[in-house]
């Protein structure tokens, strides 16, 4: 059972905010959810729409359908209504809009509920028509009102009894409404509330911070960029209640050396940024790898270059990430495919960052940063932490004139790396190339001794790298390979496909760089492959041609700002199949101006 | 009582002859040693400049970082342990030219750090182009016909920006060198020492004999450093009074609050030693619910 509810109109609105309301009513009492928003770089006008899933079963992307339309404007109506299923409908306020001179598809219903009167009548105000529309749909679902009344009392308990009772008022006068002049049975969609579960409803964003926060991060040093500014908000709301100190430093270029100086003094730290900040960070993840002091930074990708579509997403940061900084040197990149993934790997990218000594890199993008999923309480695992060959005890004093021998030859390339303030474990830790004494040198015998002893830390590394995904049948025509926040999607385009009697499977990485040694087995075990990714260059599909071998039969693309959606995957892996297609750009042909200019302007 | 061996390096400095970051090192080394400050709670940390390789010639923690970024790394190794003696070192180049940002910001933030600035007016190790301290005129490797700009007046920027410690030493006179870096270590909040040296290599006009017809303690004639406008003035007289006049000395102290002291997540532990092995999430996982 699944239903699909969106709600449009001018930013500035709180369309957002109600997405996240309506999803909560539904985790609470048992069901899963999806928010999925998009919005123009604007504040205040600009077109807003947020898209919630709700579902018996886990969900974590947005589909392109909806199964009811609540219009703020009309505008939504314009830009949306081909998005509706057959006996969807669309709530809208009849006496605030006119939909006579549009052509509406068949088979929908019209709702009209007079949002803003009853908003007034409430004793509230325009900003509150979704609250009314939030009602309004809760009748059509026949669904009880009191989940919604909750949920009011507890998110507006600190802005006092009014506050309450005039949400209260304006949601029950618009799910009174529809009780009153609709017969709320003829809609199709119904649901009953559920045993609650402890489940929560959490951003991408929210779930890398939480993994932090579990992980130990002590300090957390940024530059606010969307869509990285929420890990931000994130950590700094809760700096007093895990003790952690929050920096929003002067920019990103201090940010990042701000927290490879913590992490020399022995703490764990982090930052976070999008593409342009991640730029003016790049000299500084050279120096993590060559000091050898852990770094785990998150870039939250967006639409580039440059300032790009600053609120849209894209996953075309990718060979910048692995390519970054001068120089050849260890990193590890890591793109969780949904919010459990960020959760756990936010804390695996911490243990690998000090048992190898090595900058880690989270690459998450707009859709995965931004979008709210449900997920069980119990599923959020805790990593067990590993600090590695961290010295935290006094040793015995050095003689004089002695360094400690920060940079000793290992076996496993991993040197004991004793912190400030430890008796006996002097050195400096140094941008340059170094004897095992940490002195600097150009000694052409030990460069090349440490290239090698740096290096070979990957041996052990590899263990620590999981292999990917594989969703769907084992023996299929063909494989579609994604990473980072394109695994659900792909992963419900296969199941589509499977249904249909089409034999396809998807493998998905979130385990990037390097390469988990098992992935180049299973990417050649695989008949054909297609790869699917959110860029216009097929930039992983690239990355696995140099690094695995393979080569693609065909990709899927997109990079007009949105993520591919499983119905487009569906469609565009069945026309490769038939050989009808091979490389495709996908984008909406009739695509909707969010930007403000076009809709005020016109 | 720290020995100065304790914080000597068997590595011998590789300064050019004549070069002021000698001096530099010296005091630094003894106002450590005068302050008995062990060298496994001192971290010394510096950027790229010949002066970056002082944490090498210190026998203490030490970290070399990237040209411009003394400050940030400073900050970080601060907040997560305060009990640590932090000291930046940096050229002009490096403290007010690529990384200026840094020290504005470093003042206004007031946290237990000492900042050292090696101004010899120009870019040592690149071989001598302009610096932002090198005087209006100044023929350079970058500036064959004079440089066009003002200089910066970094004493008038950091009293401006709220700075709690400001002074300025030369490495021509190391006793008094000594007892500002001891002033400026001892001093509870960020304190900038900009310290006037020569490099004999690549600057022909700011030569030892330059500074001795200009230079004087402005302390000792009498400077209050308690009156921050007298210390403002004071920070802009070498230019005002078309270099005839050089103070050096503190020109500015005052008390205020350091980071570190608002911070209520750190008022009972530093952050190394908070335990971190035991995270409870439940209750911030719960308010997703
Ligand atoms: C990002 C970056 N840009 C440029 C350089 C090259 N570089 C190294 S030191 C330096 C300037 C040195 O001048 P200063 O900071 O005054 O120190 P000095 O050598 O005079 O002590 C420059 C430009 C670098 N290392 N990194």
């Amino acid at each position: 059972m699944e239903f699909i509810w969106k709600i449009g109109g001018e930013a500035g609105f709180g369309i957002m905010g109600s997405g996240i309301l309506f999803g909560k009513v539904f985790t609470r009492t048992g069901y899963h959810a999806h928010v999925y928003s998009e919005y123009p770089s604007l504040i205040r006008g600009g077109h807003n729409t947020t898209q919630v899933r709700i579902s018996d079963a886990p969900v974590h992307n947005p589909k392109k359908t909806c199964n009811l339309l609540v219009a703020l404007n009309k505008f939504a109506v314009e830009a949306h209504m081909n998005e509706i299923t057959e006996r969807g409908g669309i709530l809208y306020d009849g006496d605030e809009i006119d939909l006579s001179d549009l052509s509406l598809p068949q088979n929908v219903v019209l709702y009209k509920v007079p949002l803003l009167s009853i908003a007034k009548q409430a004793g509230g105000e325009v900003i509150m028509r979704n609250t009314v529309a939030m009602g309004a749909t809760l009748a059509l679902l026949d669904y009880p009102f009191s989940h919604l009344e909750e949920l009011i009392k507890e998110v507006f308990a600190r802005k006092g009894e009014h506050v309450i009772d005039v949400n209260i008022r304006a949601a029950k006068g618009g799910y009174d409404y529809i009780i009153d002049n609709y017969n709320a049975s003829e809609y199709p969609f119904s649901f009953e509330p559920k045993p609650q579960v402890k489940r929560c409803l959490m951003t991408g964003n929210e779930a890398i911070g939480a993994g932090a926060i579990q992980a130990g991060l002590k300090m957390y040093c940024a530059y606010p960029m969307t869509p990285a500014s929420s890990i931000l908000h994130y950590v700094a709301k809760h700096e007093y209640d895990h003790n952690i100190v929050v920096k929003h430093t002067e920019d990103e270029i201090a940010a990042v050396n701000m927290a490879i100086g913590g992490a020399y003094a022995g703490v764990r730290t982090m930052t976070a940024t999008s593409g342009g900040g991640f730029a003016l960070m790049t000299e500084a993840i050279g120096l993590a790898a060559l000091s050898e002091t852990p770094l785990v930074m998150a870039i939250a990708q967006r639409v580039g270059p440059s300032t790009g579509m600053p609120t849209w997403t894209e996953q075309a940061d990718l060979k910048f990430v692995l390519n970054a900084s001068q120089g050849d040197f260890l990193r590890v990149v890591l793109a969780p495919g949904d919010i459990q993934e960020a959760y756990e790997l936010t804390q695996h990218a911490f243990n690998l960052a000090e048992k190898y000594q090595i900058p880690v890199m989270i690459l998450s993008d707009k859709f995965l940063s931004e979008s709210t999923t449900s997920a069980d309480i119990d599923q959020l695992n805790k990593i067990p932490i590993q600090r590695g060959k961290l010295i935290v005890k006094d040793m015995e004093p050095l003689a004089q004139k002695e360094k400690f021998k920060r940079y000793e030859y290992t076996d496993d390339g991993v040197s004991p790396r004793p912190i400030p303030g430890i008796i006996g474990g002097e050195h400096v830790a140094t941008s340059y190339e170094h004897w095992e004494n940490s002195f600097s040198t150009e000694h052409f015998e030990t460069r090349v001794k440490m290239v090698q002893k740096r290096a070979k830390k990957i041996d052990e590394l590899v263990k620590d790298l999981k292999p990917p995904a594989l969703h769907g049948p084992e023996d299929a025509d063909l494989t579609l390979v994604c990473w980072g926040s394109h695994k659900p999607i792909v992963f419900e385009a296969v199941d589509l496909l499977n249904d249909a009697g089409v034999k396809v499977n998807a493998l998905h990485f979130s385990y990037i760089h390097p390469i988990p040694p098992k992935a180049i087995e299973m990417l050649k075990s695989a008949k054909r492959l297609v790869i699917v990714e959110n860029n216009s260059t097929a930039q992983f599909g690239g990355y696995l041609k140099e690094h695995a071998g393979v080569e693609f039969a065909g990709s899927i693309l997109r990079f007009d700002g949105r993520p591919l959606f499983a119905e487009e995957v569906f469609e565009h892996a069945k026309l490769i199949l038939d050989g009808k297609e091979k490389d495709v750009a996908v984008y909406d042909k009739e695509r909707v101006e969010y930007y403000s200019a076009k809709l005020v302007g016109e | 009582m720290v020995d100065i061996m304790d914080l000597t390096t068997a590595e011998k400095p590789q300064w050019c002859p004549g070069c002021g970051n000698y001096g530099i090192l010296i005091a630094v080394k003894n106002a450590l040693a005068n302050l008995g400050r062990e060298s496994h709670n001192v971290a010394v940390v510096s950027g790229i400049g010949c002066s970056g390789k002082d944490s090498h010639y210190i026998r203490t923690y030490g970290f070399e970082g990237l040209h411009g970024r003394v400050l940030p790394v400073a900050t970080g190794i601060k907040l997560a342990n305060r009990k640590l003696t932090v000291i930046g070192m940096g050229g002009d180049g490096d403290g007010y030219g690529i990384g200026l940002n840094h020290l504005i910001h470093s003042c206004r933030r007031n946290l237990d750090i000492t900042y050292i600035v090696h101004n010899n007016e120009i870019y040592g190790l690149t071989t001598g182009q302009v610096s932002p301290t090198s005087m209006k005129g100044m023929k350079t490797k970058s500036t064959p016909h004079g440089v066009i700009e003002m200089p910066i007046h970094p004493l008038a920027l950091a009293i401006s920006s709220d700075a709690t410690f400001v002074a300025r030493g030369y490495t021509g006179n190391i006793q008094h060198l000594t007892k500002l870096v001891e002033e400026a270590i001892s001093h509870k909040g960020f304190a900038l020492v900009d310290v006037l040296q020569v490099c004999p290599s690549w600057n022909k006009v700011n030569t030892p004999q330059w500074f001795k017809e200009r230079i004087y303690d402005m302390n000792q004639a009498g400077h209050d450093p308690s009156d921050k406008l007298r210390a403002y003035e004071k920070a802009l007289e070498d230019v005002m009074t078309g270099y005839e006049k050089v103070p050096i000395g503190v020109f500015y102290r005052t008390e205020r609050s350091t980071y570190g002291d608002e911070l209520p997540q750190i008022k009972d532990a530093e952050l190394i030693e908070h335990d971190i092995m035991n995270v409870d999430m439940s209750k911030t996982l719960a308010e997703h619910i």
